[in-house]
């Protein structure tokens, strides 16, 4: 745990993969979003730092001390 | 969300909406949260996000290209092996796991697995066949949060790439599942044979209520291994048409009402090299999420008798599902594909697509070159080869 909770900008964000994929064989990637118009790209990053903002946090997987590191780190809001 | 700390930020699975987003470190402090060692400099490489586990070698279908060699007899894990399997990839913070077979409706315990997968903090997919997908079989995949049904389309077009004409049934399974209310979408293996048609299978998919189609390379794995393969790749012109062709899906289902989404496997990112307007942005597919070989990093595969693969394409490695967390970052074949990916040969080293294609098909570039090689089909490789004149080495 570092500082407060702070809003997020898009700018922080990486990368975007939509969609859960279901297939068993080889990765898949959502290619539609690639021609829509900046308007509807702007879009999805602002859902997208909306619900950065809402979700409560949970930390998983292992780290270089160990495998399982599970924690429930803060609520919403807080 | 679900946060998993990488060298680079964290990767953040969304519960509200699905989507795995990648943050950077600021934005990882934004959320309240510190890397810490994870984000040092001796930082391991990255586990995978995405698993694609065998849960049955057991399937009656018996598709001409089947990737895994799938029969009747096959060999059928435990519900506490595959149990195991599950703690496993919890271990090593993985977000989804994708059963798959063999024909994974076959076994009677699915529902219950796909629950201790969600137990476990794993999203649960799954992908079917659909043939002999009974109302009791159907209500059993209520657990995942998206089925795909295998639909190459309709009639000769199903029958082209698996050998016997199963679209009736597959179509049947996209109804069944649609009405029980379960997110569909659809697998479409492309073939020469039936790319022409693309655009009439995704409109018969979406008139029976999939929500998304997953466009497939048909790859040389398997019972696919044959000469056979050559006859039924695509094209080198069908091939450099995937761009304009995505280009024009993307328009037709973007501007009707409903929700249909366009999907692509790893292994068709190299044939967007012959498209200029996307070649020229590899900054944007990066963003939007666009994943090509990830074998060994950003994906994994857990083998029917519990091995680790790079992908399910790939052979098993030595190392054992249940060894993921310890193991993903030492295992010598994992490392090997980590390594080439990192460091390509030509012209995949000049490639600008290299960031997201990461070289393309390694199962295709073994089975045509016999070597961990550039992919043979790619539409830059193509013409590198033509001008050096380092030809495609079919010599099976």
């Amino acid at each position: 745990m570092s500082d407060a909770r702070r809003p997020l900008s898009p700018e922080v964000i990486r990368v975007v993969r939509l969609g859960h994929g279901a297939n068993c064989s080889s990765i898949g990637s959502i290619i539609d979003t690639l021609f829509v118009t900046a308007l509807a790209g702007g879009a999805v990053f602002a859902a997208i730092c909306a619900a950065l903002d809402d979700e409560p946090v949970r930390v998983v997987g292992a780290t270089p001390e160990g495998p399982n590191d599970e924690s429930d780190e803060e609520e919403p809001g807080s | 969300m679900i946060v998993r700390f990488e060298p680079w930020g964290a990767w953040v699975k969304l519960e509200s909406m699905p989507a795995l987003v990648g943050l950077d470190q600021a934005g990882v402090r934004a959320l309240g949260l510190d890397g810490g060692a994870a984000w040092g400099p001796d930082s391991p490489p990255s586990f995978p996000v995405e698993v694609h586990m065998a849960v049955t070698g057991r399937c009656a279908a018996g598709c001409e290209g089947c990737y895994l060699d799938a029969r009747p007899d096959g060999l059928e894990p435990t519900q506490s092996t595959l149990l195991a399997r599950l703690d496993a990839l919890r271990d090593a913070g993985v977000f989804t796991v994708a059963f798959g077979g063999g024909e994974p409706t076959t076994r009677e315990d699915l529902a219950f697995l796909a629950d201790e997968a969600r137990r476990r903090g794993l999203t649960p997919v799954l992908t079917t066949s659909g043939l002999g997908l009974s109302r009791e079989k159907v209500a059993r995949l209520r657990a995942f949060a998206q089925v795909n049904v295998s639909y190459d389309g309709a009639g000769e077009d199903y029958a082209a790439v698996r050998g016997f004409d199963g679209s009736r049934a597959a179509e049947g399974a996209i109804r069944a599942l649609v009405a029980e209310g379960i997110r569909v979408g659809v697998n479409v293996v492309l073939t020469q044979g039936t790319f022409a048609q693309l655009g009439a299978t995704l409109r018969r998919a979406r008139t029976l209520g999939a929500t998304e189609a997953q466009l497939l390379r048909y790859k040389p794995a398997g019972r696919a291994a044959t000469l056979d393969y050559l006859a039924r790749r695509l094209r080198p012109d069908q091939a450099a048409s995937v761009g304009p062709v995505l280009r024009a899906l993307a328009l037709e289902h973007g501007a009707t009402p409903g929700e249909f989404r366009i999907r692509i496997d790893c292994a068709m990112v190299p044939f967007l090299s012959a498209d200029p307007e996307i070649a020229a942005a590899p900054e944007r597919l990066l963003r939007m999420g666009v994943f090509g070989c990830e074998a060994a990093e950003a994906l994994a595969a857990v083998k029917v008798d519990g091995k680790v693969a790079p992908c399910s394409f790939a052979a098993a490695t030595q190392l054992d599902a249940a060894e993921l967390a310890a193991g993903h970052a030492h295992d010598p074949e994992l490392g090997r594909w980590r390594a080439y990916n990192r460091a390509p040969s030509e012209p995949c080293a000049s490639c600008g697509l290299r960031p997201v294609c990461k070289g393309g098909c390694k199962v295709v570039a073994s089975f045509i070159d016999h070597a961990h090689g550039p992919d043979p089909e790619c539409p830059r490789v193509r013409a590198y080869r033509a001008e050096t004149g380092d030809r495609e080495r079919d010599t099976r």
